[in-house]
């Protein structure tokens, strides 16, 4: 924290008199009204903040927002002259939420459900190997969670499954996160695998991270080093490289689909029992506030944010409607219950961060 | 400790090239955009982003002009390698002084927990994973076909039998010669995850022999090209580089040079290239890093990048430029933790590779008395302490380090072979103590006294018939005035036989050197001059890389 400051205090001196400079001019060019509203999101999100719909919709709003993506958990550090935060999962945001002594009830305008991006010839692999399967009617894949976890559990290879294999299919079965030190969906992994280890029971006390940890010690440290946030492996993996199962939202696949850009063997695997990511907004000034209760209440900003395929909680309808007026290679399920796939609870923020560091530490 | 050397490095990088990118291409301006230069204060309207950089970007310069006028954003680049570029980072010395990063890979960095709270934000821009480009006459020779069946076992096989020479750069230093490391020691442990220590133990004698292969080493990756063009007909076949700088370097390299992209069929270590936010910007660079960071990933702007580039595209929706295979190979995992990491760049310093001859031919002159000497003095201490976790400086285990000190003719010629393990404290001390008792007076015989070292490498290899990475260290700090001329050595570096005459001299730039003298040497031998005005402790520390 100390040195935080410093370099706040630093850059201050340094950018005091250019600051001035900048802030008449921007204040010209715009409706008078409008306020600049400063944030910090979850690199999943740029794309929507980036959107020419949405920048026009907040600005009859009397908004103009201004976006740095970082790793959900590396938020909290750097909230200096920030009026809001919107990390992918609701942990982080309860974090600064307490750090901050927020008390209003936390803003979650969207969620989305963990999923598995692969090629379509590894969903076949899976499958033969009773790692996953697809239903026949909906076209839908699951992957097979506790299975998954035996393969972790026994260093299970690649080279030992049946079937035909592509070249990039090498070493240890294991799906790639990012750290979960850092990164949303990094900490939803870890959660998801405890609730798994600890016998379909969410964990909630030292018992339950002793019994655990072992096997979160294991699937974290196998991927080596770790991305920091959520678009870097998923850029990977679209990008022909990376690793060959990937955890990613699914809102990265859905938004693909409906800008028509997936890739023709794009498989979106399910996990049978998966964590749905709220990702939750902290208003730390009263704009930022203005701008949390938009992203909730706006019925055009919902459907927006159902294009970059985040599921709204307002708003049960917008996903299914957006995929429906989009055609992809591969099949989503915008109803989660119908697919069969169950949601498994996140551990509270205490148990959160000591299963953190049971996988990344041992 | 590594903070120290990571502070150094990072100077020499200034020191040789701070430029922006739109200096370098300036062309007459109709309405010239809001001010562009180099000082660090940027004008209101047009954000000026200050980015320390890997040297390798360089390519990017016409894109990023364009992103200048789409965007208004001015980068600004300062040049250091990428294990150097981390250290900076990690030791506080970028904050304030840059607003973003822009490395092949990050991934050394993120093992630093310190780096944690430094990188706000990071936008992967493209991908290119680090391969082998083999010369054509040496696939044939291998009958590797194509080359795209081809494993780490079968390159060590064939590095072992002598038939691949290849060059690399120094993994301490260049993410590519790194990820070579890691790439080649995950396929020899056969270790199925991330690295550990034992699977660097169990991989130790087949990474011996792939590393019998190499014959060229290089502190950055531009003169390994050099290097290799340089290279004799058929003595070094291969090059470890990016895909994409193997593919670029194909449009410049003669027909009997060109160079075939091999990526093992057992994986491959990735760059991802991500434009980093430091924590330490203000807000104004924050948002002029969105607007570029936005832009760059443009699908008009990403074919325009792989297209001029050849590193691959990143995300979906834009095809890679032709000629970049489509067919995917395992990702190797990057290891996990430091210990690992540093770990694996020991035992390649001190254990892997081919050990080194190395000859300092050091000015004593009457005017190096005083501060100069003390300069010198420290700057060769530096290269005997222990303290250095990832070998980027210190005199290394089986180094032949031979120091030649001379003013109106050679004072003294000293030889000291470092050994293996805990005795190789001793000769490192032994070194210094050869060091600290150097003294100044004379004058200056520059060309005889590296005739001399020239001759003593001559000696030195007859009498042990080995193989080593063998090159001179010339350090001066006046004009050559006594003993042989320029002439003269270029007549006698003529007559060398090749053993000799393929080693390189590094010429270190002080004081009142003779610039002009020491260019002539660098561009005769095929070696590079450095620059040891800012920072003589810099310039010997850098050097170490190229031996």
């Amino acid at each position: 924290m100390k040195r935080a400051f410093g370099v706040l205090a630093a850059l201050l001196l340094l950018g005091g008199v250019a600051f001035a400079l900048l802030k008449e001019p921007r204040g010209d060019d715009k409706e008078p009204e409008t306020v600049t509203v400063n944030g910090l999101i979850g690199s999943e999100k740029r794309e929507f903040f980036e959107d020419g719909d949405v920048k026009a919709e907040l600005a009859r709003q009397g908004l103009a927002v201004k976006v740095v993506s970082a790793g959900s958990w590396q938020m909290g550090d750097n909230l200096d002259n920030m009026d809001f935060a919107f990390p992918a999962s609701q942990p982080p945001a309860d974090a600064i939420r307490a750090n901050k002594k927020i008390t209003e009830t936390a803003i979650r305008p969207f969620y989305s459900p963990l999923v598995i991006m692969a090629h379509a010839q590894t969903a076949r692999v899976l499958a033969d190997n009773g790692l996953a399967s697809q239903d026949q009617a909906s076209g839908v894949w699951t992957f097979t969670m506790d299975e998954y976890l035996n393969a972790v559990r026994t260093g299970r290879k690649w080279d030992q499954l049946k079937g035909d294999k592509p070249g990039d299919l090498a070493g240890d079965v294991y799906l790639t996160t990012t750290d979960p030190t850092t990164s949303s969906s990094g900490a939803m992994y870890v959660a998801l695998l405890s609730f798994l280890e600890n016998g379909h029971q969410p964990v909630a006390d030292a018992a339950g991270v002793e019994k655990t940890k072992g096997l979160l010690h294991t699937a974290i440290t196998k991927q080596g080093a770790l991305k920091k946030s959520t678009d870097e492996p998923f850029a990977d993996f679209l990008s022909n490289g990376g690793g060959a199962l990937v955890l990613a939202y699914e809102s990265q696949a859905a938004e693909l689909v409906v800008k028509q850009k997936a890739p023709e063997d794009l498989v979106v695997l399910y996990p049978d029992t998966t964590v749905y990511s709220d990702h939750t907004v902290v208003g730390l000034t009263g704009n930022g506030r203005k701008l949390a209760g938009q992203l909730n209440g706006n019925e055009k900003l919902r459907q927006l944010a159902a294009k970059y395929g985040f599921r709204p909680q307002g708003d049960t309808n917008a996903f299914g409607q957006q995929l429906k007026s989009a055609s992809g290679s591969f099949k989503l399920a915008p109803n989660l219950g119908a697919a069969k796939v169950k949601q498994a609870p996140i551990p509270v923020p205490d148990i959160l961060q000591k299963l953190i560091d049971g996988a990344t530490k041992g | 400790m590594m903070r120290k050397s990571g502070a150094r490095g990072l100077a020499v990088g200034l020191a040789v090239l701070v430029a922006t990118v739109t200096a370098c291409t300036s062309s007459p301006k109709a309405d010239p955009p809001p001010k562009q230069s180099d000082a660090p204060a940027p004008t209101a309207q047009a954000g000026v982003l200050r980015v320390l950089a890997g040297s390798e970007l360089q390519d990017m310069a016409p894109v990023l002009e364009e992103a200048q006028k789409a965007t208004g954003v001015t980068v600004q680049f300062a040049w250091t390698g990428s294990l150097d570029g981390a250290d900076a980072v990690s030791s506080g010395k970028t904050d304030g002084k840059y607003d973003a990063i822009w490395f092949p890979s990050n991934q050394y960095l993120h093992l630093d927990d310190g780096s944690r709270s430094k990188l706000l934000s990071e936008t992967p821009v493209m991908t290119s994973p680090v391969a082998f480009g083999v010369r054509s006459s040496v696939l044939a020779d291998l009958a590797w076909g194509d080359g795209a069946k081809v494993t780490w076992g079968n390159l060590a096989e064939a590095a072992a039998s002598g038939k691949l020479r290849y060059g690399m750069a120094d993994p301490s230093r260049s993410n590519s010669g790194f990820s070579a490391l890691v790439a080649v020691a995950s396929a020899f442990s056969g270790a199925s995850a991330a690295l550990t220590g034992a699977d660097v133990q169990k991989a130790t004698p087949s990474l011996k022999q792939f590393f019998t292969g190499q014959k060229l080493t290089s502190g950055s990756s531009g003169w390994l090209t050099q290097a290799y063009s340089r290279a004799e007909q058929g003595s070094v076949g291969a090059l470890v580089n990016y895909e994409s700088v193997l593919l670029s370097l194909n449009k410049t390299l003669p027909a009997d040079q060109q160079l075939t992209v091999v990526r093992p069929t057992d994986g491959v270590v990735t760059a991802n290239y991500p434009l980093t936010l430091l924590s330490s910007s203000s807000e104004r660079e924050r948002e002029a890093f969105g607007r570029l960071a936005a832009y760059l990933l443009k699908d008009d702007v990403q074919k325009r990048i792989s297209e001029l580039t050849l590193r691959r595209p990143i995300g979906a929706g834009v095809a890679p430029a032709a000629g970049l295979p489509t067919d995917r190979r395992h990702e190797l995992p990057f290891p996990g933790t430091r210990a690992v990491a540093d770990g694996l760049l020991s035992s390649y310093q001190n254990e892997l590779r081919r050990p080194s001859r190395t000859v300092y031919v050091l000015d004593t002159s009457g005017s190096m008395a005083g501060p100069r000497l003390a300069s010198l003095k420290s700057a060769m201490g530096r290269l005997t302490g222990a303290d250095d976790t990832r070998g980027v400086r210190r005199f290394r285990d089986r180094e032949e380090v031979t120091l030649i000190s001379f003013a109106s003719k050679v004072k003294s010629t000293k030889t000291h072979a470092v050994p293996s393990g805990a005795a190789a404290q001793q000769e490192l001390a032994s070194i210094n103590a050869d060091v600290q008792a150097l003294s100044s007076d004379g004058g200056t015989a520059v060309y005889s006294s590296l005739q001399e070292a020239y001759r003593v490498i001559q000696r030195q290899q007859a009498a042990a018939g080995d193989d080593r990475f063998t090159s001179i260290v010339l350090m001066s700090d006046g004009e050559s005035n006594e003993g042989a001329t320029d002439k003269d050595f270029r007549s006698f570096h003529g007559g060398l036989p090749a053993a000799q005459k393929s080693v390189p001299v590094f010429p270190i730039l002080f004081g009142d050197a003779a610039k002009g003298q020491l260019q002539g040497i660098a561009d005769l031998t095929g070696g590079k001059l450095f620059d040891g005005t800012g920072s003589l402790d810099g310039a010997f520390e850098e050097i170490r890389g190229y031996q």
